[in-house]
């Protein structure tokens, strides 16, 4: 450089800088690619890779006949990204605006709005995603991605709807928003109808989205499988509506219903009152958490006379007594195991003696309680036990109590003779069906069952839920014994008249049980209950009406308000499923009662 | 006899001096087509998965640009001694032409610093660029400088010429370009002759003034933790910092984003977005590069697609051609630095060596420090690189400069 102007030594300290700037950037650049570089790969991929979630689609709940009972639909929540749009898309947005039915104004006020100030950060944030309509259905969406209009776009949401509304509802259960099943088949059959989420493994770009090129691996999601219960929504609409009827007239505290076969353990109806609407499980002032309890299932009552046929049962089945053998029935004291006990009463249709098909017929507190002496505490015991009596069922319902039947340690000196009649123990309705429907089924306990079978969305079943036997009780015999006395319960001279049907033999038990309020029996309140099944020579319905505590004056609830409810019930089932009297039933009944047009028709 | 005298009183022996026409430099303008091809070939490479085609643009202004070239380097640099004055007036008026005042300024993201000229937006901050460089090498080559007491006017003179630009570009607000003018004047200052006791000086106010912002940046730093602290952190909340110092809260996160990344930014989304995901591509090339287009930084926009193309266009480059492109490219830079510094101690004449000197510091600031934001050892400014960066008015004025550099080597023989 020239001397002239400027010193050696400065021009040589700027040839310095310039060297020390190349040395500094050379160094940097090395010190980043060895040092920084894993560190900093690490962050990339951490930020990334992105796993989605695909959701699977639940599964439908139907009834017996293929009736849609629970089922979801896909809705898509529709939204723009305001960064992404295209000016020359903004002429688009009147039709837009009419696809999805919300004004023309918030649309564009959506496609405007590029940024908001956050609230807990101190910058300034880039909207990404404005909702424009939400629950749109898949035809609007598609209509809607026809205009092409670029930074639209939907997400795929799946909402679970009950169609019929309160129908079966303590049996369907319900689904909550977080798509955690909270009751019913929807929570104990979840594995089936849950499906199984696909994923996608894939990159995200700089804005946070899916970068489909780079998708590595994809999951596609498994559907969940429907599942087809042993509900007839015709036979649980029957139910409801007689429970409205009941409740219109009586004004009772609750309601239970079931309806069931007898064979196979399997549920044609379920119903409770109070009740609730599945659509609508979150709305409380409406629907009071008490109101979702299956108190089929969870609620306890003193069964009454209808657990008679417990006791009957067991003698006949011990062979302590023929159906034709004398009782004593005017006694008011019986000398047992060395003590007098007193007999509870019979109200008002004291009889001084009656056979033992007489006892049930009738219904004699006394007598039954004489039956149970003979039986002796343990054998009462484990009978009532073998009847299903102290256990659950077993059902396909979470929240069922097994009833309370103390062991014979723990009875006191009356519950010898007050068991028979139904009292101190205390069972669900369910138990108190199922225990009818041994003697409908032959003497043999079943499972009862809700769910007939599992199938995938083709068609395909997947798994078959058989009827499942527990154990006989009594033998076939007796129970054919008992239900003829069961027929006699129906009959003019019963105490069930009012179920009566004609050209059918109905077999029944009523019971009028006294609550207990304030640890005494109560003679305001009752609990008025009917169980029975027919025809009776070949059963094919189990029906079980139990009211508790209807508003009524007079004596007899069980025939007087659960009877008919059954009738009711019955006789509409009759039409809709088909059913035919037994023919043995048929003559029977024809010979006794002369029915002409009906000889005509079971002529041979 | 003055430097001035020498010349005004002699005509020039020639504008054009025929017998020196093929006695060019070719290693300068050979880096710059380089440094230019790479530039097109990248903005291709930054726009090519997001859209945009601003690689065509550029090529348009690489051709202006060549041809801008020529015609500088073939003029005898001594012509800008007369019209000195009005190069830099025109400079000058340029950047009032960008001020709220003017009808023809434009705003773009918070800043006013382009002019509507009609067919097209100009930066007037380049124009004045140019302008000031040559009006302080103009001084300083009529002035003799000596001790400190001797050049005191010519002192006051070339801080009222660089403090003018400076300020109204600082004003814009323009940050990284006004912060180019000070390390320009210092190297004109620096090779004229001035006393040692001046830099010693003028290197105390600097550490001063460096002093006085990192208590600033301290202040504001403990400032936003407060906030943070206290939840009430609110855009308009934070915003409301009060100092001695005339700078906004932008610029003051930039620098804490150096310094102290976690305090403005704890999520690394914000403030620190660019640095960190510019860094990742400087390191993430590896030795030969991810390959042209195929760079995921860039592609997926990672590297903000706004700035991609423009001031972090080195991360592109560095993140598909890896450390051997980028090394390259650094040393392309300093190369043609180099060669500028050796252009200039040939030059026979005061004037040309501080146009050249004044070039060459020029772009070796605009380099490194454009350079250096990208791998995370400067602040990052809005300082261009000069011929790969995206921008019209830059890659003319960067031309312009190389031009002079040129005359100034063709013309070091036409002295008396």
């Amino acid at each position: 450089m020239s001397k002239a102007f400027v010193s050696s030594f400065r021009s040589s300290l700027l040839c310095a800088a310039v060297a020390l700037a190349f040395l500094v950037l050379i160094g940097r650049l090395v010190q980043l690619h060895v040092t920084g570089r894993s560190e900093l790969l690490a962050y990339v991929e951490k930020s990334r890779k992105m796993v989605q979630m695909v959701e699977a689609r639940r599964g439908n709940i139907v009834d017996r006949q293929g009736n849609i009972l629970a089922t979801t639909h896909t809705t898509m929540n529709l939204g723009v990204d305001p960064q992404s749009v295209r000016e020359t898309d903004f002429p688009k947005l009147p039709a837009l605006a009419e696809l999805i039915g919300q004004p023309l104004k918030d649309v564009q006020t959506a496609f405007e709005r590029k940024s908001r100030t956050a609230v807990e950060g101190r910058a300034v944030r880039l909207i990404r995603w404005a909702t424009l309509a939400k629950g749109l259905s898949e035809d609007a969406y598609e209509a809607v991605m026809a205009l092409g209009i670029q930074g639209v776009y939907g997400n795929r949401n799946f909402a679970r709807t009950y169609p019929g509304g309160r129908l079966a509802a303590h049996v369907l259960g319900y689904v909550n928003a977080e798509e955690t099943p909270v009751s019913g088949i929807e929570r104990s059959f979840d594995y089936y109808l849950r499906g199984q989420d696909g994923w996608r493994e894939t990159e995200r770009d700089g804005r946070r989205r899916e970068v489909a090129r780079f998708r590595e691996r994809e999951v596609a999601p498994t559907n969940g499988l429907n599942v087809e219960l042993s509900i007839d929504q015709m036979v649980q609409h029957i139910v409801e509506r007689e429970i409205d009827r009941l409740v219109a007239e009586y004004h009772p505290d609750s309601v239970s219903i079931l309806v069931s076969e007898p064979s196979s353990g399997h549920l044609l109806a379920m119903a409770n009152y109070p009740t609730f609407d599945l659509n609508e499980y979150f709305d409380i002032s409406k629907h009071p958490l008490a109101n979702q309890r299956n108190r089929a299932l969870t609620d306890i009552l003193e069964p009454g006379s209808t657990f008679k046929i417990v006791p009957a049962a067991a003698t006949l089945n011990e062979g302590i007594a023929q159906s034709g053998d004398i009782f004593q029935t005017g006694l008011a004291k019986v000398e047992y195991k060395g003590r007098a006990l007193s007999l509870p009463k019979d109200h008002g249709n004291g009889y001084d003696q009656l056979t033992l098909h007489g006892i049930v017929m009738k219904s004699s507190n006394r007598g039954a309680a004489q039956l149970g002496m003979l039986l002796g505490e343990d054998r009462l015991r484990s009978y009532a036990s073998a009847f299903g009596f102290g256990e659950k069922t077993g059902i396909d319902l979470s929240g069922e109590v097994p009833g309370i039947l103390h062991p014979v340690k723990n009875w006191d000196g009356l519950t010898i003779t007050r068991m028979p009649m139904g009292h101190a123990v205390s069972a669900t309705p369910m138990q108190i069906h199922n225990a009818m429907a041994v003697v409908a089924n032959g003497g043999v306990l079943m499972k009862p069952q809700l769910v007939r079978r599992v199938f995938d969305p083709s068609g395909e079943e997947i798994v078959n839920f058989m009827p499942k036997a527990r154990r006989r009780v009594v033998s076939s015999e007796v129970a054919r014994e008992l239900s003829q006395m069961l027929v006699d319960v129906v009959s003019p001279e019963g105490t069930a008249r009012r179920a009566q049907i004609e050209h059918f033999q109905i077999a029944g038990k009523t019971g009028t049980t006294q609550k207990i309020v304030d640890g005494r029996y109560s003679h305001k309140q009752h609990v008025a209950s009917f169980s029975g099944f027919f025809p009776a020579g070949k059963p094919e319905l189990v029906i079980t009406v139990i009211v508790d505590h209807p508003k009524f004056d007079g004596l007899g609830y069980g025939g007087a308000i659960s009877g008919p409810a059954f009738r009711n019930i019955a006789r509409a089932c009759i039409n809709h499923l088909g059913i035919r009297p037994y023919r043995e039933d048929a003559r029977s009944l024809a010979m006794r009662l002369s029915y002409d047009e009906f000889s005509g028709r079971f002529a041979d | 006899m003055s430097v001035y005298s020498r010349i005004f009183n002699k005509q020039y022996q020639s504008l054009m001096h025929p017998a020196d026409r093929m006695r060019s430099d070719c290693l300068n303008p050979f880096c710059v087509l380089l440094l230019c091809l790479i530039g097109v070939l990248f903005i291709y490479s930054a726009q090519y998965t997001n859209g945009g085609s601003d690689w065509k643009k550029q090529l348009l202004w690489v051709t202006m640009g060549f041809g801008l070239y020529a015609i500088v380097a073939s003029v005898n640099y001594k012509i800008y001694l007369r019209f000195a004055h009005y190069l830099y007036a025109g400079g000058i008026l340029g950047l009032l032409l960008a001020t709220k005042i003017s009808p023809m300024s434009v705003e773009m993201m918070g800043a006013r610093r382009w002019v509507d000229i009609g067919i097209t937006i100009v930066q007037p901050a380049e124009a004045a660029k140019v302008g000031t460089l040559i009006m302080a090498a103009s001084i300083l080559a009529r002035s003799e400088l000596g001790s400190f007491a001797d050049s005191i006017v010519v002192l006051i003179k070339i801080t009222a010429v660089f403090l003018l630009p400076m300020l109204l570009i600082f004003l814009q607000p323009d940050l990284g370009s006004s912060l180019v003018f000070p390390p320009m004047i210092f190297a004109l200052l620096f090779i004229s002759r001035l006393s040692e006791k001046f830099f010693l000086t003028a290197f105390a106010l600097f550490a001063m003034a460096v002093a006085v912002l990192a208590v600033d940046i301290r202040g504001y730093s403990q400032h936003i933790t407060q906030q943070r602290e206290t939840a009430q952190s609110d855009a308009s909340t934070i915003g409301q910092y009060k100092s001695i110092l005339p700078i906004h809260n932008y610029q003051r996160d930039r620098i804490l984003t150096f310094v102290a990344p976690d305090v403005v930014d704890p999520e690394g989304t914000g403030a620190s977005w660019n640095a960190k995901q510019a860094k990742i591509s400087a390191a993430t090339g590896g030795a030969t590069g991810k390959g042209l287009l195929k760079g995921t930084q860039a592609q997926l926009g990672y590297l903000p697609q706004a700035v991609a193309h423009n001031d972090f266009i080195f991360s592109v480059v560095a993140e598909e051609t890896g450390f051997l492109g980028s090394a390259f490219v650094v040393g392309l830079f300093c190369l043609m630095v180099a060669n500028g510094i050796r252009i200039a101690g040939l030059s026979k004449d005061r004037f040309g060596m501080q146009l050249a000197v004044g070039v060459s510091v020029l772009f070796l600031v605009h380099f490194f420090i454009n350079i250096g934001m990208t791998i995370g050892i400067t602040p990052i400014t809005g300082l261009p690189l000069p011929f790969l960066s995206y921008g019209g008015s830059f890659v003319l004025s960067c031309f312009f400069l190389q031009g002079l550099v040129q005359s100034v080597y063709r013309y070091r023989k036409d002295y008396q």
